[in-house]
C-alpha cells in the first residue's frame, strides 16, 4: 500500500457542500468521455482528482466553470450546481461564472503585460476595485497569497514572461486570486515546475484553503496526498472512488483504484 | 561545338561518373554499404559534382569574358581611316558584327563556302550582293576594314569556341578522375554534398542581395548625374512641379514636394480605409467566425489581393470618382472640382490593401496561443475582452509589420494613382482634390521621347532614389518595432 505522508493532518475541517454535480455526461463529438460522474465538493476543501492520463478528470474540472463551452463539439449533459444553483441554467452567464469559479492551468500562460497588470486584469474587468489605491491594495494582497510579493515587488512593471516558471505560476494563482473566486480549479499546476517550486506552490494550495474550495487535477500521487483533503479516483471516463483521502491511498474500496495507487495500471 | 551540345556532353560525364563513382565505393567496400562512411548515391553525387560544377564554372567566366575580348581586339585593329566622320568606333563595330553574323547565316544557308566567307578580299560588291541574297541586312557596302574584321572577328569567334569545347571536356573529364579517385569506403562524400549545398544556398541568396545592390547604385550613377545638372536644393526644397517638356532644361522646377505630399496623403487615406477593415476583418475570421464561413470567407477576400492595379484604377475611374462627385461635387456639396481627387485614389487603394492588412493579421492572432485566451476565460473575460486585452497586446509586432507592409505598397503604387488621382502636381489639404505621386511623375517623365540626357528624364531616378530610401526607412522602422515588442513578449 502507498506510504503516504502527513495523513493525519488531512482532515476536512467542512462539511458544505459547494458544488454538487449529478449524473454528468461529456461528449467529444462522438467519444462520450465523461460518463455519469455524481460528486460532492466540499467549501474550505482541497479535492484531489487523480487517474491516468485521458481518463476525464480535467474535462470534468473544465466542466465546473464551463471552459469546455470555448471546445465547439464539446457537449455537456446532467446538472453541476454552484451552491444549489444549476450552472449549465440558460439564465447564467458563463463568464459571471468564471469569475466565481477560478482557473490555474497546466503551463503558466501570464499575459504579455506588466506583473501588475496581469494581477489586476480580473479586478478591472469585473470593476472590483474603484479607485487606484483600492487596486494596487488587491494586487499586493493577491501577490503576497500567492507568495510572490518579495519577490516581484520592486518589479511589478516588468512583463510577467520573465519571471521564472515557477515563479510565473504563481503569477498565475494571484492573477486568479485577485478576481476573488470563491472556487479555484488548478489543472495540474506543477507539472511543469521544479520540486522546489512545486513545494512553493503546494503550500500555497494549503493556505487557499481557508478562503476558496479548491479542486486541484494531479499525476502525482504524492501531491494528492499532501495537499488534498478529498480524493476522487477517475478511470476511463468514471468515477470509480470518491472519499477521503487518507482512506483512498491507505484503504481504497475498489480494485482499480488500488492497481492506480500501488502503481499497476495508469 | 554548339552550347547545347557541350553541356549535354558534360551532363552525360556527369552521368557516367556517378554511375561509375558508385559502382566503384560499392566494390571497395566488397558490395556491403553498411561499410561506407555515407550512402552509395553519395558517393556517385560527389563524382558527378566535381565534373559539373568546374567544367560549368569555365563556361560561365569564358561566356563572359570571349566577347569582351574578342570585340576589344577587333575593335582596336580598326583603323582611324576607317572611322567616318560623325560616326564612332562603336558604331561600325555593330556593323562589324552585322556583317560577321551575315557571313555565318549565309555559310549555313549555302550561299558561300567557308573558305570564301574567310578568305574573301576583295569584290565587295559581289559580298554585299551575297549578303543581300541571304536575306541579311546589311545597311551599306561592305567595305575592306569593315570585311576584314568581320572575317577577324568570325576567326577569332570560331578559335575561341573550339577551346572552350576542348577545355571544357577536359576540365570535365579530370573532375571525374578527381572524383574517381577519392572513392574510398571511408572517403566522406556526405560531407562533401553537404558543403555544396551549403555553397548552393549561399549563392541563390547572394543573387538576390547582389540584385539589390545593382539596383541601387544604377539608381545613385543616374541620380548624382541629375544632381549635376540640377541643383539638390530646389529638388528637396522645391514647392512646384513644372518640367518644361519643350526645350532642354532651364526653364523646368523639379521640387519633389508637392509629389511626396501627393504620395503621403494618398497614402495615409489608403491607410485609414485599410488598416481598420482589415484589421476587424481579421478579427473577425480568426476569433467569431465558425470554420465554415472562415473557409469561405478568407479565400474570398484574398481574391482582392490577386486582381490587377489596372482594374483598381478603372474602379476608382469609372464608379468611386462619379459617386464621390455625386456627393460632393457641384452638385452637393461643391468641394470636389472632378472625378479624379487623392480621396478617390486613396478609397480605393484602401480596398485594395485590406487583403494585405486582414490575411498577415489573421494569420498573427491564430497564432497566438491558445494558453492566452484560455487564462483570460478563465477570469470571467469576454470574447471582445480577451481580444483586446490580451490577444492584440500579443499579436501587435505581427500587425504593426502588417501595417507597415501595407504602406510600403500603399507608397509605391502607381496605376489606381494615375487613372484616380490626376497628374496635378500639388500642395493642398483639400482631399478632393486632384493631387500625384511620386511614382506616377517617374511614369510620365520616362514615357514618350525621354531625352535621357536631360534632367527633365534624369529626374525620374532621383525620385526613385527618394522613394527607395523612404520605403527602406519605413521597413527598417517595422522592424525595430517588432524587434522591441518581441523581446518584451517572448
Amino acid at each position: 500500500m502507498y506510504d503516504a505522508p502527513n495523513l493525519a493532518e488531512n482532515k476536512v475541517t467542512q462539511d458544505k457542500i459547494k458544488i454538487a454535480a449529478r449524473k454528468v455526461q461529456v461528449y467529444y463529438g462522438d467519444t462520450h468521455a465523461i460518463k455519469d460522474v455524481d460528486v460532492d465538493i466540499l467549501d474550505n476543501t482541497v479535492t484531489a482528482f487523480i487517474g491516468p492520463s485521458g481518463c476525464g478528470k480535467s474535462t470534468f474540472l473544465r466542466c465546473i466553470n464551463r471552459m469546455n463551452d470555448t471546445i465547439d463539439i464539446c457537449r455537456v449533459q446532467g446538472d453541476i450546481l454552484l451552491d444549489g444553483q444549476d450552472i449549465y441554467d440558460k439564465r447564467v452567464d458563463p463568464v459571471q461564472l468564471r469569475a466565481k469559479v477560478g482557473m490555474v492551468f497546466q503551463k503558466p500562460n501570464p499575459f504579455p503585460k506588466s506583473i501588475y497588470d496581469n494581477v489586476a486584469y480580473g479586478p478591472r474587468i469585473h470593476g472590483l476595485a474603484r479607485t487606484k489605491a483600492d487596486l494596487d491594495e488587491i494586487v499586493e494582497k493577491s501577490l503576497r497569497r500567492a507568495a510572490l510579493w518579495t519577490e516581484a515587488k520592486d518589479r511589478l512593471d516588468q512583463p510577467g514572461t520573465g519571471l521564472s516558471g515557477g515563479q510565473q505560476q504563481r503569477l498565475c494563482i494571484a492573477r486568479a486570486v485577485a478576481t476573488a473566486p470563491e472556487v479555484l480549479l488548478m489543472d495540474e499546476p506543477c507539472s511543469a515546475l521544479d520540486p522546489i517550486a512545486t513545494a512553493q506552490v503546494e503550500e500555497l494550495i494549503d493556505e487557499l484553503r481557508q478562503d476558496y474550495s479548491v479542486v486541484i487535477v494531479t499525476h502525482s500521487m504524492q501531491q494528492a496526498a499532501r495537499v488534498s483533503q478529498k480524493t476522487a479516483f477517475f478511470h476511463l471516463g468514471n468515477l470509480v472512488e470518491y472519499g477521503d483521502t487518507g482512506t483512498i491511498f491507505t484503504n481504497p474500496v475498489d480494485e482499480r483504484t488500488e492497481s492506480y495507487i500501488t502503481g499497476r495500471i495508469g | 561545338m554548339p552550347l547545347l551540345w557541350l553541356i549535354l556532353s558534360v551532363l552525360a560525364i556527369a552521368t557516367t561518373g556517378y554511375v561509375l563513382g558508385r559502382a566503384r565505393v560499392m566494390a571497395g567496400a566488397g558490395g556491403d554499404s553498411r561499410d561506407l562512411h555515407s550512402l552509395p548515391s553519395y558517393y556517385g553525387y560527389n563524382v558527378a559534382l566535381k565534373v559539373v560544377l568546374p567544367s560549368f564554372l569555365l563556361l560561365l567566366v569564358w561566356l563572359l569574358a570571349q566577347p569582351l575580348i574578342v570585340n576589344g581586339t577587333v575593335a582596336a585593329d580598326i583603323p582611324e581611316s576607317a572611322i567616318p566622320d560623325g560616326s564612332s568606333r562603336d558604331l561600325i563595330m555593330s556593323e562589324v558584327r552585322r556583317t560577321a553574323e551575315g557571313l555565318d547565316n549565309a555559310v549555313a544557308q549555302g550561299l558561300m563556302t567557308e573558305d570564301f566567307a574567310r578568305s574573301a578580299r576583295s569584290d565587295f560588291n559581289d559580298v554585299t550582293q551575297r549578303l543581300k541574297d541571304a536575306g541579311q541586312i546589311v545597311t551599306a557596302q561592305v567595305t575592306q576594314p569593315i570585311l576584314e574584321a568581320a572575317q577577324r572577328y568570325r576567326i577569332m569567334n570560331d578559335t575561341g569556341n573550339l577551346i572552350l569545347s576542348a577545355l571544357v571536356i577536359l576540365v570535365a573529364l579530370a573532375g571525374a578522375a578527381w572524383g574517381m579517385r577519392e572513392m574510398r569506403p571511408e572517403f566522406r562524400a556526405r560531407n562533401v554534398v553537404e558543403r555544396v549545398v551549403h555553397g548552393v544556398l549561399v549563392a541563390a541568396a547572394s543573387v538576390a542581395i547582389l540584385t539589390t545592390v545593382g539596383i541601387v547604385l544604377s539608381l545613385v550613377f543616374n541620380t548624382i548625374e541629375f544632381f549635376r545638372l540640377y541643383p539638390a536644393w530646389d529638388f528637396f526644397f522645391g514647392t512646384t512641379w513644372s518640367p518644361s517638356f519643350t526645350g532642354r532644361g532651364g526653364s523646368s522646377e523639379l521640387g519633389v514636394l508637392p509629389l511626396l505630399w501627393g504620395t503621403f496623403y494618398i497614402s495615409i487615406v489608403a491607410l485609414l480605409v485599410a488598416v481598420p477593415v482589415g484589421l476587424f476583418a481579421a478579427i473577425y475570421l480568426s476569433e467569431y467566425a465558425t470554420p465554415r464561413v472562415r473557409s469561405v470567407a478568407k479565400p474570398m477576400l484574398e481574391v482582392l489581393a490577386g486582381i490587377p492595379t489596372i482594374v483598381y484604377g478603372l474602379f476608382a475611374l469609372l464608379t468611386v470618382g462619379p459617386l464621390l462627385m455625386a456627393v460632393f461635387g457641384k452638385d452637393g456639396l461643391g468641394w470636389m472640382q472632378a472625378g479624379t481627387a487623392v480621396m478617390t485614389a486613396g478609397l480605393v487603394m484602401g480596398i485594395m490593401l485590406i487583403p494585405f492588412v486582414s490575411s498577415l493579421s489573421d494569420d498573427i492572432i491564430n497564432s497566438v496561443p491558445q494558453a492566452m485566451r484560455d487564462g483570460s476565460y478563465g477570469l470571467g473575460a469576454t470574447k471582445s475582452e480577451t481580444i483586446r486585452q490580451v490577444v492584440l497586446p500579443a499579436a501587435l509586432p505581427g500587425i504593426v509589420g502588417a501595417i507597415l507592409l501595407a504602406a510600403s505598397r500603399a507608397i509605391g503604387e502607381t496605376m489606381i494613382v494615375v487613372l484616380g488621382a490626376g497628374a496635378a502636381a500639388r500642395l493642398s489639404l483639400n482631399p478632393f482634390e486632384a493631387m500625384t505621386t511620386v511614382t506616377a511623375k517617374i511614369v510620365s517623365q520616362l514615357t514618350g521621347d525621354a531625352d535621357f540626357a536631360s534632367p527633365e528624364a534624369l529626374v525620374a531616378f532621383a525620385l526613385g532614389m527618394t522613394l527607395f530610401v523612404i520605403t527602406l526607412g519605413l521597413n527598417i522602422f517595422a522592424l525595430y518595432i517588432v524587434r522591441k515588442y518581441r523581446e518584451q513578449y517572448e
